[in-house]
């Protein structure tokens, strides 16, 4: 009844709108303002800040270090290459800023899965990550094993939003220790080796991870905990309108991953998440904090009854509907949530997707996640998020960009 | 030529030519207590006829020309003998000698007439006339004792337990309820090189105690004494040129019990390579999948061959006693095996107590070769003039193999859901590694006038540890329910995934650690009136430089087209990708060099009156160190250097009640350094766990002021009752902590309180024995833990808890009954020990600990001398009570660790 009188008020504003005569043409003039210390494009190593400055590309050639008090940032359409395995160490503030058109880019000169360091951001001031491609983070660390992509361990202010992360190592975005997130409409495909979660938070992390895509992840797309030895503050996290697919695969039938899993005294609103083809779908441990857990209105599908893990012998058939939420955990179905019972009931009309289950760490991806018109995801999403279910919705103001 | 000849001929039949001779025999007692002297040297002077009394205080020399000789007869404590005899051809002589105890002559005390190159004192004349308070184990006790290494020696010494790791093949003494950082392990009285790659410990199970003459374990310090002992200083001795020829060897075998039950896992060591592709084929060598050997990750069941140890010692006098020579070789290969299980526990927060969230079953297997080979060489000059060498060379080999098998109980990531089901991870290690412990010592005893003696010693030690290729192999399942019926809260069946291949690390390290020490000491001694007064004053200075290089390269599995890991069915048909083909050398964290250099300088006055002797004086050390890691780091701390001076004063008083008592008051100031790598604050990244561990570089040493009391009473010849009491305050104790979830760091906190009682007794009943000792000790210290409260919901990361510090046990008790009856040249000893409550490690949340549970153990040795008295057939029988060790948090089991009985059986042979 509500509703029908905002769809009279809708139309009567519209109305308005268009009947109004030329509106005036306005042009602001601002002077053009130089970037704060700018760097000079080429190789760069060692302590750094000041700005990258747009469209230049930059090298670095060894570990590369924001001090604290210092910043570095960069502006939209920087491409930077690193070499030598490096990193970027910030122990001050981060600031990569591109755009939709111009997005900033950092890559390894090899351009092969694990090939350079991420941004090491254990006691940073800030991170802001917006418009950035990430690829082929997750080199070895000094202990050979894989680096995170972007590791934050401090109680700070933390924003990753419309960027890409692809074919990194393991774990792809750790944050503990009480940081403050918000991970907004990120795509992050095909990484992990054959281990690693998508967005790993942990230690009293708060925030919202929302309209983000995860694609073809070795382990877990968003998992949520907090420590036994340091249960509170606890780690609360909003987990909204995220499209997770083809999650979980590659660590093998004894470490199944899953879509989204809450486990040790975590406490989420888990809504709207569309979950195709994971190993696992939602999954909330008994050590969770079940009592002030909420979700629902999350949409299960999977493109075939089953996939068969032909490394093992004999083959290992695993039911992928059986698995939406898997029997080892507490989560149980909800009325408002979208469960398909069959390949082809309730199949949530992806632009293009080719039912890929497991893929390879770096293995290349045209699948498009866009919702096709009549997708039963749209309005069936709860309204406090938003009206559809998945990253990308009709409002395509929140929705995620890509 | 023919004089040549006939000089050859008289040698050769000397022995035909004094065919018709007579000999020598008798007995030797102390005159006081009428006991018999085993041990005593008697010769005849200006001769080659000399020997040591046996067991009864029986000598026998043969084959003697007629003539007039002088009999003497010495024994360390009572005054020498001598006597003019004539022996007549074909006489079997029989003198029965009574030694006095020797009075006190002031002449002899205060001068130094003569450096005496005889044998050691018995073990408690050396405790009585310490300067320090010592308790002292000698190498006769060690010979009849269950024990065949130093470690297993000293956990039946008053005030001793010992830190074992649960492999077994690593044991460090604890001295009265302190760990190993606080107490310092010399040979011949000097600090040891440590074979350790971040520790300054060395494992005392490599030290077979055949080697030793005795072991002095000193609780109170003099200032001429190494100042960096809080718990104690643990001196090995080893064995010293004899008075008269010694032949001795020893043979053994034996076998552990464990094998009975169980077969040893066995891995090949024929690929593996010493050296790392790195140090092969240089840095820019790529590492590729074939580059890894499979055999030593291919387990195989074998039943080991018994233990056997060999032992040779030879020792002379040669060039009219000028020269002296012992060398002794101990050999022994071991097979032990250990199974425990192994239960993980994390706290529980919605109870706020530890519960267990993973449960292993651990199965460890040991080879192990040790040789020790000991060589000392003494060359008086004159009586005044006297110089050292010693050398000894220890030499261990490992062979490890470790498979633990573990399984989720509870918790995240896919616990357990009903009993049988989770994820369960084998763990397959195998472990080679190659020790070489070596400390050449050169020291002089020069008397430069009849009060002043001056002496010096140089010593080079040197510690190297290599391990190549110590390869960890990961593969994990999952065990599930399925239901057998339709209904879901129905009858249900397991099913488990097969093994997939998780992970295997490859890992050389090698070590170095390289001691170059120089002291000199100078006494002066007088007699002022009927009193004696002794100045003595030192300097020692000592260089180290030690480093470790650690590889590490990671391979993981290769997949399928899907990415998906493989199935793993076994070594041979693993298949894998290096995932750093340049390994970790090149800027590995635990890469780093270290110099430590000690520079300390005593003066010390000893004042002794005819009823008291009163010590003091102080030590002061210089300590500078240091530590670069290999690899630069532009954001962390890629060095430090460390100076600190310590001042620390010691006072003694010994009151001499009477001859057979004393007693004794002593306060001194100590200190304990942080172990090496402990300063450099690399962070060890764990991919298993988000717990890192770092050092800390701004980690303090620890200074403590020691009080000790003790009774001392030696009523008879190998008799003693001791009772005493000891109190210490230890400022900047260190222990490991958490700092926050994710890190966990050594630290220093405040003060830390130490208290307690040590009894020793030993008294003989005729044939019976009975000599044993019972500690007692309460320690205090105070470290943050986590504290979550349930209803507010916070958790405060440093809330205070007061326990007792980390290793300490409450009571210990160690009894040994001994039988001996010297007709029949028969000795047993039974030899039980008790460990109460240890707090075996430090659990982080509030209110909780590790402890080990209390520990009861028997142990049997016996010995009978065979019709041929050169010949003694031997039995050892460890671990009779089949004691394993359990550490709980309150009554949650979370170690046990069982290693069954030992045995060894064997033949000594002494000329």
């Amino acid at each position: 009844m509500k509703s029908r009188h905002y769809y009279l008020l809708g139309t009567v504003l519209t109305t308005v709108l268009f009947s109004c005569s030329k509106s005036d043409t306005t042009t602001v003039i601002t002077p053009t303002i130089p970037a704060s210390n700018p760097i000079t494009p080429g190789n760069i190593s060692g302590f750094v800040k000041g700005t990258l400055t747009t469209g230049n590309t930059y090298y670095i050639t060894a570990d590369l270090t924001i001090k604290s008090g210092d910043t570095l940032a960069a502006q939209q359409g920087v491409t930077v290459i690193v070499k030598n395995n490096s990193q970027v160490n910030v122990n001050g503030v981060l600031l990569l800023v591109g755009d939709k058109n111009q997005p900033v880019s950092f890559n390894s000169d090899s351009n092969k899965p694990g090939t350079w360091g991420g941004f090491q951001c254990d006691s940073a001031q800030s991170v802001t990550i917006k418009w950035t491609r990430i690829y082929n983070t997750g080199g070895p660390d000094p202990s050979g094993g894989p680096r995170k992509s972007l590791f934050v361990n401090a109680p700070i202010n933390v924003d990753l939003e419309d960027s890409w992360i692809t074919n990194g190592q393991d774990d792809i975005v750790r944050l503990q220790k009480g940081a403050k997130i918000t991970i907004l409409r990120n795509t992050i495909t095909s990484s992990g080796s054959t281990d690693g979660e998508a967005i790993n938070l942990k230690g009293g992390v708060t925030g919202d991870v929302a309209y983000n895509v995860v694609y073809s992840q070795a382990g877990t797309g968003i998992k949520l905990e907090t420590s036994s030895l340091q249960p509170f503050p606890q780690t609360i996290v909003n987990v909204y309108n995220n499209t997770l697919v083809a999650n979980g695969w590659r660590r093998g039938a004894a470490e199944p991953g899953r879509g989204v899993s809450i486990g040790l005294n975590a406490k989420a609103n888990i809504y709207n998440n569309l979950i195709v083809n994971n190993y696992q779908g939602l999954e909330m441990f008994t050590d969770a904090d079940t009592v002030n857990t909420k979700y629902g209105n999350n949409y299960f599908y999977a493109s075939v009854d089953s996939y068969n893990d032909t490394t093992a012998h004999p083959n290992i058939s695993i039911s992928l509907r059986a698995n939406f939420y898997p029997s080892d955990g507490v989560g149980k179905p909800k009325t408002t949530d979208l469960i398909s019972t069959a390949t082809g009931n309730l199949n949530p009309m992806f632009k293009t997707f080719d039912g890929t289950v497991a893929a390879a760490n770096g293995a290349g991806t045209s699948n498009d996640f866009h919702l096709q018109t009549g997708s039963p995801a749209f309005g069936k999403g709860n309204s406090a998020y938003s009206t559809d279910i998945g990253a990308y919705t009709s409002d395509v103001i929140k929705s995620n960009q890509h | 030529m023919i004089r040549c000849m006939a000089l050859l001929s008289g040698i050769f039949f000397a022995p035909f030519l004094f065919a018709q001779t007579a000999s020598l025999t008798g007995k030797v007692t102390n005159s006081k207590t009428n006991e018999l002297l085993a041990g005593a040297y008697v010769y005849l002077s200006v001769s080659n006829f000399k020997t040591q009394s046996d067991g009864k205080g029986s000598f026998y020399l043969k084959n003697i020309p007629p003539g007039k000789y002088t009999l003497r007869v010495e024994y360390v404590g009572l005054s020498d003998y001598s006597a003019v005899i004539t022996i007549k051809d074909n006489e079997t002589l029989n003198i029965n000698i009574n030694l006095e105890e020797k009075i006190a002559d002031l002449q002899n005390v205060t001068v130094f007439g003569k450096i005496n190159g005889g044998k050691e004192s018995s073990a408690r004349g050396t405790e009585r006339k310490a300067n320090n308070i010592q308790n002292i184990i000698s190498a006769k006790a060690m010979e009849r004792s269950p024990d065949i290494n130093a470690a297993n020696v000293l956990q039946r010494m008053s005030g001793i337990t010992l830190q074992k790791n649960s492999g077994g093949d690593e044991s460090y003494a604890i001295v009265r309820g302190l760990e190993p950082r606080y107490n310092n392990t010399l040979i011949n009285g000097v600090k040891i090189a440590s074979p350790d790659e971040k520790s300054r410990f060395i494992s005392l199970d490599v030290v077979p105690s055949d080697l030793l003459q005795k072991i002095e374990v000193s609780k109170s310090l003099l200032p001429e004494m190494e100042a960096d002992a809080i718990g104690g200083t643990v001196n090995l001795v080893m064995k010293d040129a004899p008075d008269t020829q010694l032949v001795k060897v020893i043979a053994s075998f034996g076998y552990s019990s464990i094998f009975f039950e169980r077969k040893f896992t066995s891995f090949s060591i024929k690929d593996i390579q010493t050296k790392s592709l790195y140090d092969r084929y240089g840095a820019a060598y790529s590492a590729q999948p074939n580059d890894f050997s499979r055999s030593n990750l291919e387990f195989k069941p074998i039943t080991p061959i018994p233990n056997g140890t060999v032992g040779i010692t030879y020792g002379k006098r040669f060039l009219k006693n000028k020269l002296g020579l012992l060398v002794a070789d101990n050999f022994q290969n071991q097979y032990y095996g250990t199974n425990s299980e192994y239960n993980q526990a994390v706290p529980d927060i919605y109870k706020n107590q530890p519960a267990i969230s993973n449960t292993a079953t651990r199965s460890i297997s040991t080879q192990q070769l040790n040789n020790g080979l000991t060589l000392h060489l003494d060359y008086n000059f004159n009586d005044r003039n006297k110089i050292i060498l010693t050398n000894v060379l220890l030499f261990s080999n490992l062979a490890q193999s470790r498979e633990v098998v573990d399984t989720a109980i509870k918790g995240g990531n896919g616990g357990r859901t009903v009993p049988g089901t989770g994820p369960v991870t084998n763990d397959y290690t195998s472990i080679s590694n190659h020790q070489v412990i070596e400390n050449v010592k050169l020291e002089g005893k020069h008397i430069l006038s009849d009060h002043i003696l001056f002496d010096w010693a140089g010593v080079y030690s040197d510690a190297i540890k290599r391990s190549p290729d110590r390869a960890d192999l990961f593969i994990n399942k999952k065990i599930d329910t399925v239901h057998t019926t339709n209904d879901i809260n129905g009858p249900y069946s397991f099913v488990s995934t097969p093994y997939y291949f998780d992970d295997i690390t490859r890992i050389w390290q090698h070590n170095s650690d390289k001691d170059y020490d120089l002291l000199g000491n100078l006494t002066y001694r007088i007699a002022i009136r009927k009193n004696m007064l002794e100045l003595k004053t030192g300097v020692l200075y000592r260089h180290k430089i030690r480093f470790n290089i650690q590889n590490e390269y990671d391979l993981k599995p290769t997949t399928n087209s899907n990415g998906v890991k493989q199935e793993y069915t076994d070594i041979n048909s693993a298949q894998w990708v290096v995932y750093d083909t340049k390994g970790t050398q090149a800027y590995d964290v635990n890469n780093y060099k270290l110099f430590e250099n000690v520079t300390a300088g005593y003066m010390q006055v000893k004042i002794g009156l005819p009823m008291l002797d009163i010590f003091g004086g102080v030590r002061v050390e210089k300590t500078d160190q240091g530590f670069t890691l290999n690899t630069f780091y532009p954001t962390g701390i890629n060095g430090v250097t460390k100076n600190y001076t310590d001042v620390l004063p010691s006072i003694m008083l010994k009151y001499k009640l009477n001859n057979k008592t004393n007693i004794r008051v002593s306060f001194f100031k100590s200190i304990a350094r942080p172990n090496y790598y402990e300063l450099v604050p690399a962070t060890l990244l764990s991919s298993s766990t988000p717990t890192a561990e770092s050092g800390n570089p701004d980690l303090k040493h620890s200074i403590a002021d020691n009080f000790d009391i003790r009774y001392e009473l030696y009523p008879k010849e190998e008799e003693q009752l001791f009772v005493g009491a000891f109190y210490k305050m230890i400022k900047d104790p260190i222990e490991y902590a958490y700092v926050d979830v994710s890190n966990y760091k050594p630290q220093n906190f405040g003060t830390a309180t130490l208290y307690g009682t040590e009894v020793v007794y030993t008294k003989y009943f005729g044939n019976l024995g009975l000599t044993g000792n019972y500690t007692y000790i309460y320690s205090q210290i105070s470290s943050p833990k986590f504290y979550t409260d349930v209803i507010a919901q916070t958790t405060d990361p440093a809330k205070l808890q007061k326990r007792p510090m980390q290793g300490q046990t409450d009571h210990s008790l160690n009894i040994s009954l001994l039988y001996r009856n010297e007709k029949k040249n028969v000795f047993v000893q039974l030899a039980y020990e008790y460990l109460g409550k240890t707090l075996a490690r430090v659990y982080p949340v509030y209110g909780f600990d590790y402890y080990q549970s209390p520990q009861s153990f028997l142990a049997l040795s016996a010995e009978k001398q065979l019709r041929n008295r050169h010949f003694t057939a031997f039995g050892k029988f460890n671990n009779l009570l089949n004691t394993a060790t359990i550490n709980k948090i309150n009554n949650l089991l979370v170690v046990k660790d069982a290693y069954k009985i030992n045995f060894s059986i064997g033949i000594r042979y002494s000329n």
